[in-house]
């Protein structure tokens, strides 16, 4: 109970940054949250499941894209236009995840890398919609929530949502399945578990929440372009998971802040501030292979007592 | 007709070659530690970087700057194995994660010294024309065919032949059996991460002078190596070789039928095709840790 009430003291401080912060520090908190959406969807594959998908942010690509269509072609209505791009991202997910999943270890990875690839292709090339590599213009914010302390609260949204979904599926039955799964896979299908259904179903639901950042995305940047969803994204993804965390439910939200901040803060080292950034990264496997939250998990227990 | 074709088969089997290093490289590794190096890719382009180096300052001799560049990686690939990937060893997901992490510090590192624009090495082997038929190509072209087939057979002759080659091999198919007959297999690591990046070096100072020497140079020969390995089947030498020529020909002749824009998506449509149909690739050999 005391951790819900604090859980919503948090959410209450995140709500009411604008009120206090100067633009800058807004719009990176802003990045921060679009980021977190996406990586919870590949937590809940890579922590939970032990899928490890190197092309996850161009299913964000699918629904930033379908969107787009929607929204600039179609002229249909902002939320309608969403719901179906997360949609849309989910089915692709769910199809071309049905695809990946009949491989394993290292041979997944390289084909979730090479769809990724693929559709980063479609995107960059396929110029009568996408328009190609130069980018889709002129994608809207929904009413309301144009200038940047509101787009905040609609990011922070999209966050809390995916975090939310994230919970209800952790501590579900269908949650314990997918920890079973990472675990032992035979011996969770002894147990009579439908292994590849559910899966595809985790892949899915990953990809639909990667749909949701990358509408969130490009109606943030107002253009959706091909380079926001290529290789070094989705790995960039995998990284904000793993720094962040894998399989802990704050992971990908620390993962994302880190991501987006860290940098931010070494701007003083100009160039060399991604080479400090991989070194970071690396030095994180090496002494703290389960990530930040476990750090941090751990310095708080060691506090306690 | 069958001039372009004859001309995008040369073209295939040169681009196939350079895939055939990069795959050479990561099948060694991956043999022996079992280990998936996505930074094998920037090694590649570092291998360029550095034979432009040397060729530009220093030598002025494009062969000796060849030698010169695969040495380096080399040493810079051993570097790699001692201080990375064998702390890591047996957790496979913290190796890719930290071979994703080595990237972005190779890459950027890279972009620090020698700036994020493309350098050019010209060297008398672009530039000299040669006919086949009715076509022309530089002479690099088939430079690069040629010193690939090269480095193809004394690397199977090294490999069957040579001390160090077998105990390569034998830990690659069993290392605690090979531990147990006295091959030291940590030494065996080091030489195979150091054979691997040398492997990179010489195809990212092949292309150097062809295409331009740039930061994202690795990118897609990297993954097109993947594609060639997965196809000839994980952890298997003449695979790799194979592989690595389909990918390189079907691409280029491809573009004979379609938008050369989707060029590099057929490469990857061919490879999950044939996985499908032949999960363990077309010279699939089991693996340790598979069922």
């Amino acid at each position: 109970m005391r951790r819900a009430g604090l859980l919503m003291l948090l959410v209450a401080a995140l709500y009411s940054i604008p009120l206090v912060s100067a633009p800058y520090v807004l719009h990176i908190l802003v990045l921060c949250c679009l980021y977190a959406i996406p990586a919870v969807g590949l937590n809940l594959m890579l922590g939970y499941t032990g899928l490890v998908s190197l092309g996850h942010i161009a299913f964000a690509g699918i629904g930033a894209y379908t969107a787009a269509y929607l929204m600039v072609d179609l002229k249909l209505g902002y939320w309608s236009a969403l719901a179906l791009a997360v949609a849309a991202s989910g089915v692709a997910g769910a199809v071309i995840g049905a695809i990946c999943l009949r491989f394993r270890s290292h041979f997944f990875m390289i084909v979730t890398l090479a769809f990724g690839l693929m559709l980063y292709s479609v995107m960059n090339n396929w110029d009568e919609v996408t328009r190609g590599a130069a980018g889709f213009p002129g994608i809207p914010r929904p009413a309301g929530f144009g200038p940047l302390e509101s787009f905040y609260r609609l990011a922070l949204g999209g966050a809390l949502v995916a975090f939310a979904v994230q919970w209800l599926v952790v501590r579900s039955s269908f949650g314990r399945i997918l920890v079973a799964l990472r675990q032992d896979e035979r011996l969770a299908e002894a147990k009579g578990v439908n292994a590849a259904l559910c899966k595809t179903a985790v892949f899915a639901l990953g990809s639909a929440l990667a749909g949701l950042g990358g509408v969130l995305l490009v109606s943030f940047l107002r253009v959706a372009a091909p380079a926001s969803f290529n290789l070094a994204e989705s790995i960039n993804a995998v990284l904000i998971v793993i720094i962040g965390g894998a399989g802990s439910l704050a992971g990908p939200i620390l993962g994302a802040l880190l991501f987006v901040g860290l940098p931010e803060l070494l701007r003083v080292a100009a160039e060399w501030r991604l080479v400090v950034f991989g070194a970071i990264l690396v030095l994180i496997t090496l002494f703290a292979p389960n990530g930040i939250a476990d750090l941090i998990a751990r310095g708080w227990n060691r506090l306690g007592r | 007709m069958a001039a372009a074709l004859l001309e995008q088969l040369v073209n295939g089997l040169m681009t196939g070659s350079i895939y055939v290093l990069i795959a050479l490289g990561m099948v060694l590794i991956y043999g022996v530690m079992h280990v998936l190096n996505f930074a094998h890719g920037v090694l590649f382009m570092v291998g360029g970087y550095v034979c432009h180096f040397f060729y530009t300052r220093l030598t002025g001799s494009y062969t000796a700057a060849l030698l010169l560049s695969m040495a380096t990686l080399a040493l810079i690939g051993a570097g790699i194995e001692r201080s990375i990937f064998r702390p890591l060893q047996g957790n496979l997901r913290n190796q890719v994660i930290a071979s994703l992490g080595l990237i972005l510090v190779i890459e950027n590192l890279v972009v620090a010294i020698w700036g994020p624009n493309a350098l050019q090495m010209k060297t008398p082997a672009t530039e000299h024309l040669i006919s086949l038929g009715e076509l022309r190509f530089p002479l690099q072209h088939l430079m690069i065919i040629v010193v690939t087939s090269v480095v193809v057979a004394a690397l199977f002759a090294f490999l069957k032949w040579s001390k160090l080659g077998t105990a390569l091999r034998a830990t690659s198919q069993d290392r605690n059996a090979a531990m147990v007959v006295g091959i030291p297999v940590e030494r065996v690591d080091v030489a195979s991460f150091a054979l691997g990046t040398a492997l990179a070096a010489l195809g990212g100072a092949l292309v150097g002078p062809l295409f331009l020497v740039f930061p994202q140079m690795g990118d897609a020969p990297m993954v097109k190596g993947l594609a060639g390995i997965l196809l000839g089947g994980m952890g298997s030498v003449p695979g790799a070789v194979i592989g690595g020529l389909i990918i390189g020909v079907a691409e280029s002749v491809s573009t004979l039928f379609l938008p050369t824009d989707y060029r590099d998506s057929i490469a990857f449509a061919i490879m999950v095709l044939i996985l499908l149909a032949r999960p363990r690739g077309l010279f699939g050999v089991r693996m340790r840790g598979e069922a």
